[in-house]
């Protein structure tokens, strides 16, 4: 107390006054269309989601406080471990499949060659494509009867799979055409990390005698860490909220039965939330999954940033 | 100090905020004299739009004191932005429901009871399927904007192909699934009674349903069973008549006569197995007309066939005009002006009618000449008017989409043989009375 005391009288009051009168308020003044939008759209909403999470809520009339009956509810509903299953199911495959797929994508797209820009720009052009064109091109391929999927496997001799409809395809397909679709973004967020590692580097590298597999594995990989590091955490992120891909290729269609694939097999979180909020009006239910969700992504990206020390170089 | 006026900038900040929000959701109701502005919501895609848009212009000429403003978006949208806009208190004074939602809200007190106009200003003589909307309590909800009624649609050119007579009103069930045998094709053209039938390549099938008014439900109900009681409030699948029913239904899929859900999943979308003529029946309601004609299919309808004890089922969907539970008095005075116009006026009917949308509500219209039109397909259109005669809703109650997504999920598992029928019927029957439970119970 003292000590703050001392501090404050420290301070020579002009600059308070500074503080107040000009910077503080041009600041503050500037900022204010986020700063509203912040309280508004970011705090106010997390907080009356915090509340209906605590309470009976179906949109149409006032929430009645249950406390923590939702919860309750969620952790013996046989759906929500099967939504959670699902979800963690998806992001095991796509965060390493997709992070290795698209560094390595990078790595040979950051040559200096002649029609790179154009195999860049192909790369991308999933990116750009909204999910019901990519629904269209996926059914092209992975369609049970028209599909050139099974057409080539029939050349092969093996009988046509269900893929989209089989329990067990359903997933690995969906990661799949995520990864096809979303690939060249995390590329191009490598190759903007790959420009920055000093051409010194591997020059140095050669001088030592190193091959090309030695300088991407002792050179490469550990300069770009910390793209490696965000592009992880991004990935994770994205595969926890899928939902647009999910809504559209496995049931996004009125008719209440189809939505989640065959058996629940492709409920992942995000559309079982959904479900619960605009089909069955359970707001507050749907709420505490959203909560449940948020706590889970936060615990996995802090277990994420702690682990970083071992592998993530700055520098 | 310093914290204090920290502390003011934030509640300006709030203030701002506040000023913000009230102003996005203030509604201009603007009153001046007589004249009544009422919010109207519907569900449209472009060509429902336009006529709707055609008979408002009508209505206001002949209501002079009434401004309708519109909220439209296609079906799905429509109903999310009406959910949160009945929650933000901003909703239409007046809109068109989906039959299969109409109890929905009023069980959850968002629409006005108008059993009182519904019994003074609304002739039930002229007026078809008043009764759809009429809960167990005898209370009305809504009035009929236009009916759907379900009936058995056939392929012409399938059928004389095969040499296959077409459907006719005395058929049962099983005289489907004969007929089905004979229009079953493989890819070599063989049909399902020829031994040397592959059922691995079926290319043609004779008959699909899915979902809920296209479904089950209809064959269960011809059977002599159902899914919920009269109450609506317990299930009733597990009687020895669903079982009956629901093996017919297996057998069917599992001779491949019938596509399981894979199946029609691969055809896109479910409709798309009988609009590219790869199935030759399908039960559907009035409004796949449209989308019918539209892909020049040569077709026609029947009622749908009988149980074995002769029973018959059709399941109806009464998309309905509701009021809001919040409108004010004026306004609701205004928005039952609206639906009296609808519901009487020969041209807004006509009008309707013609989008094809629908059977018109007018019973008069609906016979006429104008809608029984023979040179529009399909020609038999009496069928529709003479099912309404035992023809029911779909069991439709405040959580109707709920149970029926346990229903048909359990459903799929059935038809792609992940277990049988007895663990079905248990499973189902759980299943649905927990959803119920879960909801009734606490009213």
């Amino acid at each position: 107390m003292l000590e703050l005391q001392t501090e404050q009288q420290a301070k020579p009051a002009v600059k308070k006054r500074k503080w107040l009168d000009s910077e503080g308020r041009w600041g503050l003044l500037l900022v204010s269309p986020y700063l509203i939008h912040f309280l508004v759209f970011v705090v106010g909403t997390s907080v009356a989601s915090l509340y209906f999470s605590f309470s009976d809520y179906d949109i149409l009339n006032p929430p009645k406080w249950t406390g923590l009956d939702n919860y309750e509810k969620l952790f013996e509903d046989p759906l929500f471990y099967r939504s959670l299953w699902n979800t963690a199911y998806f992001t095991i495959l796509y965060v390493p499949a997709k992070t290795f797929l698209a560094l390595l994508l990078a790595v040979a797209l950051n040559q200096k060659l002649k029609g790179l820009k154009f195999f860049r720009m192909v790369h991308f052009l999933p990116v750009i494509s909204s999910w019901t064109v990519i629904a269209y091109v996926a059914d092209a391929v992975f369609n049970q009867r028209i599909g050139f999927a099974n057409a080539f496997l029939s050349k092969l001799g093996i009988a046509p799979q269900n893929w989209l409809i089989d329990e067990f395809w359903v997933i690995p397909v969906l990661v799949l055409i995520a990864i096809w679709k979303s690939v060249g973004y995390m590329m191009i967020i490598f190759l903007a990390g790959l420009q920055g590692i000093s051409s010194d580097m591997y020059e140095a590298a050669s001088i030592d005698g190193a091959n090309a597999w030695q300088k991407f594995w002792r050179v490469t990989v550990p300069m770009i860490s910390g793209t490696t590091f965000l592009v992880i955490i991004l990935n994770t992120i994205y595969s926890f909220q899928n939902f647009e891909q999910i809504f559209v290729m496995t049931g996004g269609s009125t008719e209440a039965g189809s939505t989640g694939g065959a058996n629940n097999a492709s409920l992942v979180l995000m559309l079982f939330m959904f479900r619960q909020a605009f089909s069955f009006f359970k707001m507050g239910y749907a709420s505490a999954i959203a909560w449940v969700l948020f706590l889970i992504l936060l615990a996995i990206t802090l277990i994420q940033f702690k682990l970083q020390k071992k592998w993530v170089h700055y520098d | 100090m310093k914290k204090r006026r920290f502390l003011s900038v934030l509640g300006m900040i709030g203030l701002a905020a506040a000023l913000l929000i009230s102003g996005c959701s203030s509604q201009s109701s603007t009153q001046q004299g007589d004249k009544v502005e009422l919010y109207m919501g519907y569900s449209s895609d472009p060509p429902t739009k336009k006529k709707m848009e055609e008979i408002i212009a009508k209505f206001e000429q002949s209501h002079p004191h009434i401004k309708i403003k519109t909220m439209t978006a296609p079906y799905d949208d429509f109903y999310q932005k009406l959910t949160t806009q009945i929650a933000a208190g901003n909703a239409p004074d007046l809109w068109q429901s989906d039959g299969t939602k109409v109890f929905g809200y009023a069980q959850r007190g968002a629409i006005l009871d108008i059993t009182d106009y519904v019994t003074k200003e609304i002739s039930k003589e002229e007026l078809n399927g008043l009764e759809f909307n009429k809960d167990s309590d005898g209370k009305y909800w809504g009035v009929p904007q236009g009916i759907q009624v379900g009936a058995l649609f056939y392929n012409k050119d399938l059928f004389d192909k095969a040499g296959v007579p077409y459907p006719t009103a005395d058929w049962t069930w099983d005289d489907l699934k004969a007929a089905s045998v004979k229009l079953t094709l493989d890819a070599n053209g063989k049909n399902a009674d020829d031994p040397a039938f592959d059922k691995k390549s079926v290319k043609q099938y004779g008959f699909a349903f899915f979902g809920s008014s296209r479904g089950a439900f209809n064959i269960l109900k011809a059977y002599g069973g159902g899914v919920l009681d009269p109450t609506l409030t317990k299930s009733i699948i597990n009687s020895p008549e669903n079982k009956k029913a629901v093996e017919w239904m297996v057998d069917g899929m599992q001779r491949k006569l019938f596509p399981n859900p894979a199946d029609l999943k691969a055809f896109q979308s479910n409709f798309k197995a009988f609009l590219s003529g790869a199935v030759a029946m399908q039960i559907d309601i009035y409004a796949a007309t449209t989308s019918m004609n539209g892909a020049g299919l040569n077709y026609d309808v029947a009622p749908m066939p009988k149980g074995p004890d002769g029973k018959r089922f059709a399941p109806v969907i009464a998309n309905s005009w509701v009021i809001n539970k919040k409108a004010e008095e004026q306004k609701v005075k205004a928005a039952k002006e609206w639906i009296t116009y609808w519901t009487t006026s020969d041209e807004a009917q006509k009008e309707w009618t013609e989008v094809g949308e629908a059977i018109p509500v007018k019973k008069s219209v609906a016979n006429s000449e104008m809608f029984l039109n023979p040179a529009t397909k399909p020609e038999n259109k009496k069928v529709f008017l003479d099912t309404l005669e035992f023809a029911g809703t779909i069991d439709t109650n405040a959580v109707f989409t709920e149970w029926v997504k346990v229903f048909t999920d359990n459903l799929a598992e059935l038809f792609m043989d992940k277990y049988g029928t007895d663990e079905f019927i248990t499973k189902t029957d759980q299943g649905i009375q927990k959803v119920l439970d879960d909801f009734f119970k606490k009213q």
